[in-house]
C-alpha cells in the first residue's frame, strides 16, 4: 500500500501491519493497556517508516483497538465506573502536569528508570521475589 | 486478654439465660419474627439449633467482632459468615484435564451472585490444618479443604447461587463470544462449581476460612470475626452452624464506610479513593515523560498494591482510562495534520479484531496466568526501553527527531497559516 505524508510517498508492508497489529490488539487489549510502546517499533523497525509519520498514526491504529476493548470490557461487566471516575481525573492532570517535566529532565534517564522498574514490576508479577 | 477471652462467652450465655431470645432480637433487628424459633430451638438440646449472639451491630470500614452462643454440647461449631446486600461476579474457565473423559471441558462458568464477602470459620483447633493447606499455595481446594475440615456443612450461601455455563471453543474464542450457553446444571453440580468459583474468587485460604471458634465442653462457643478494611458495605449475616440442617437463625450487622472510602460495585471491594487518585496521576506523569501509556505501570502497580482488586476489573477500568489521552493525543496532532489516516486506519482496523478478542481472554484467564504472563510483557518492554537508550540507538534517534520536529515545525505553521 501506498501512503502519502507532508509531500513523500512511502511503500507499507499491509500484511505485516495487520498481522503485527492484530497480535498486538490482543495482547494490549487482554491486559488493559495502550500498546504504543510495541507499536512505534512495529512500524519504524518491521514497516521501516520514519518517525513522523509514526507518532501520529500509530496513535490512531490504537486509539481503534481501545476503544473496541473498551466497549468489550463494559459488555462483559469489568468496567468500574467509580474506581474509574477516581483515575480518570487523576490521569488527565498527569498528562497535563507531565510536559512541563519533561523540558527538565532528560529522556534517557527516564528510559534508564524505567527500564529498572518495569525489571522490577515484573519481577514482582512472575513471583520472583 | 486470655482471661477477657475466657469470660466472655460465660458472661454471655448468663445473659442469654436471661434474656431468652431478646439478644438475639436485638441483634437481627431486620429480622424479629425468627428471635422466637431459635428460643424455642434451644429449650431441646441434643439436635437443638445453636444460639447466635453478636456484640456490635455496626462496624466502621471493616474491625472484629464478637460472636458468641450456645451450641449442642461435643459439637464443633462452624460459623458462616456473608455480605447480604452486595454481589459481585466470578467466573472461571474450565480447562483442566477431566479425570474420566481424559478430554479438556473448555467450560467457561460465570455467576453474577457471589456474594461480596464469604468467609467460614472453623473452630481453633484446625488452625494446623489450615496452615498445611496453605502451603500448597495457588493450588489449593476449596471443596477439598471445606471437607477435610468438616466445614462443607456450613457451606450454604453460595451453594444456591445461579451459575451459567457455556460451551467455549476455538470458534468462540476467535469471535470472541462466550459460546453457547449450556443447560443449567443440577443442585450438586452447582454446588461444586460454586466452590470453585468461591476460590476463583477470593483466591487465597485466608479469605474464605478462618480458624478462630473456641468451643467450650458444654457447648457454648466463642469466635472473634475480623472483617478486613475495604469489604463490601451494607449487611452481614452471621449463622452458627453445628450440622447441615441445624443451624442458627442469622445475626446482622452492617459495615459502614464514609467517603472518601467508595464502595466499587464491580470490583466488589471499597476503598479510600484518594490512594488510586495519586497513584494513577504519578504514572500518567511518568508514563508521558517515558513515552508509554500508563497502562503498562498502571496495572501491575494495581495488581500489586491492591491486591483484593480482581484482574478484570483492573484491566476493563484502566483501559477507558488510557482511551482518553490517547483520544487528546490523535486531536493534537489531528489540529496540525500529522496523522496519516490511511495509515492508521489501515492498521487500526486489523487492531480492531484483536481489541474485540482481548476482553475475553482475560475473563479466561487466573490471576496467576494473568500475572505471569503480564511479568514476561513486562520484561519485553524493558528490553525495548533499553534499546532505546543504547548508543547506535540513540544516534539514530536523533536523526529522527531532528526530522520530525522539523516536519512538525512546518505542519504547526501550515497550521497556522489557514
Amino acid at each position: 500500500m501506498k501512503v502519502e505524508f507532508w509531500g513523500q510517498e512511502f511503500q507499507v508492508n499491509m500484511v505485516v501491519g495487520c498481522i503485527g497489529g492484530f497480535l498486538i490488539a490482543i495482547v494490549s487489549s487482554m491486559f488493559g493497556f495502550g500498546g504504543g510502546p510495541f507499536m512505534v517499533p512495529l512500524m519504524t523497525v518491521a514497516l521501516r517508516l520514519p518517525m513522523y509519520l509514526v507518532v501520529g498514526s500509530s496513535l490512531l491504529a490504537i486509539f481503534f483497538n481501545t476503544t473496541v476493548s473498551t466497549m468489550r470490557h463494559y459488555q462483559f461487566g469489568n468496567f468500574d465506573l467509580i474506581f474509574f471516575l477516581a483515575m480518570f481525573p487523576a490521569a488527565l492532570l498527569g498528562g497535563y502536569i507531565a510536559p512541563q517535566i519533561a523540558k527538565r529532565v532528560s529522556p534517557l534517564v527516564v528510559k534508564r528508570v524505567a527500564c529498572v522498574g518495569l525489571t522490577l514490576l515484573a519481577g514482582n508479577l512472575l513471583g520472583l521475589y | 486478654m486470655k482471661r477477657r477471652l475466657r469470660i466472655l462467652p460465660w458472661l454471655g450465655l448468663a445473659m442469654a439465660m436471661f434474656l431468652g431470645g431478646q439478644w438475639v432480637q436485638a441483634a437481627e433487628t431486620g429480622d424479629a419474627t425468627a428471635a422466637p424459633t431459635a428460643q424455642v430451638d434451644t429449650a431441646t438440646p441434643g439436635s437443638a439449633a445453636p444460639t447466635i449472639q453478636i456484640d456490635t451491630t455496626t462496624l466502621n470500614n471493616g474491625g472484629s467482632l464478637k460472636v458468641t452462643g450456645k451450641a449442642p454440647a461435643g459439637k464443633p461449631v462452624y460459623i458462616e459468615v456473608w455480605a447480604d446486600g452486595h454481589d459481585v461476579r466470578s467466573s472461571r474457565f474450565d480447562s483442566d484435564v477431566d479425570k474420566e473423559t481424559k478430554k479438556r471441558p473448555y467450560i467457561f462458568y460465570l455467576t453474577a451472585e457471589m456474594p461480596a464477602y464469604y468467609k467460614i470459620l472453623v473452630p481453633k483447633d484446625l488452625q494446623s490444618k489450615l496452615d498445611e493447606a496453605k502451603k500448597e499455595g495457588s493450588k489449593w481446594s476449596y471443596s477439598a479443604l471445606l471437607k477435610d475440615l468438616g466445614a462443607d456443612i456450613a457451606y450454604s450461601v453460595p451453594a444456591g447461587i445461579a451459575i451459567e455455563r457455556y460451551q467455549s471453543g476455538l470458534m468462540a474464542s476467535v469471535v470472541g463470544s462466550r459460546g453457547k450457553l449450556l443447560p443449567a446444571m443440577d443442585e450438586k453440580e452447582s454446588k461444586k462449581r460454586s466452590m470453585q468459583l468461591v476460590k476463583a474468587r477470593f483466591r487465597s485460604i485466608g479469605r474464605v476460612i478462618g480458624a478462630s471458634v473456641e468451643v467450650q465442653p458444654d457447648g457454648s462457643y466463642a469466635a472473634t470475626l475480623k472483617i478486613a478494611k475495604g469489604s463490601a458495605p451494607g449487611q452481614y449475616k452471621v449463622v452458627a452452624v453445628v450440622d447441615k440442617k441445624v443451624k442458627s437463625e442469622p445475626a446482622v450487622f452492617e459495615n459502614k464506610i464514609s467517603f472518601p472510602t467508595v464502595y466499587m460495585d464491580n470490583a466488589g471491594t471499597s476503598m479510600n479513593l484518594i490512594y488510586p487518585f495519586i497513584l494513577s496521576l504519578c504514572v500518567a506523569i511518568f508514563g508521558v515523560l517515558m513515552g508509554a501509556g500508563g497502562g503498562f505501570i498502571m496495572n501491575p502497580l494495581l495488581l500489586t498494591l491492591f491486591p483484593v482488586l480482581p484482574h478484570t476489573v483492573v484491566a476493563g477500568t484502566v483501559t477507558p482510562t488510557v482511551l482518553f489521552s490517547q483520544g487528546s493525543g490523535i486531536y493534537n496532532y489531528s489540529k496540525i495534520k500529522f496523522i496519516n489516516w490511511k495509515l492508521g486506519a489501515g492498521i487500526g482496523c486489523a487492531m480492531l479484531l484483536g481489541g474485540f478478542i482481548g476482553p475475553k481472554l482475560t475473563e479466561m484467564v487466573t490471576l496467576e496466568q494473568y500475572k505471569f504472563a503480564f511479568g514476561w510483557i513486562l520484561i519485553v518492554l524493558a528490553g525495548l526501553m533499553f534499546w532505546q537508550t543504547t548508543p547506535g540507538y540513540l544516534e539514530k534517534n536523533k536523526k529522527e527527531q531532528a526530522i520530525l520536529k522539523e516536519f512538525k515545525k512546518r505542519a504547526e505553521e501550515a497550521a497556522k497559516g489557514k
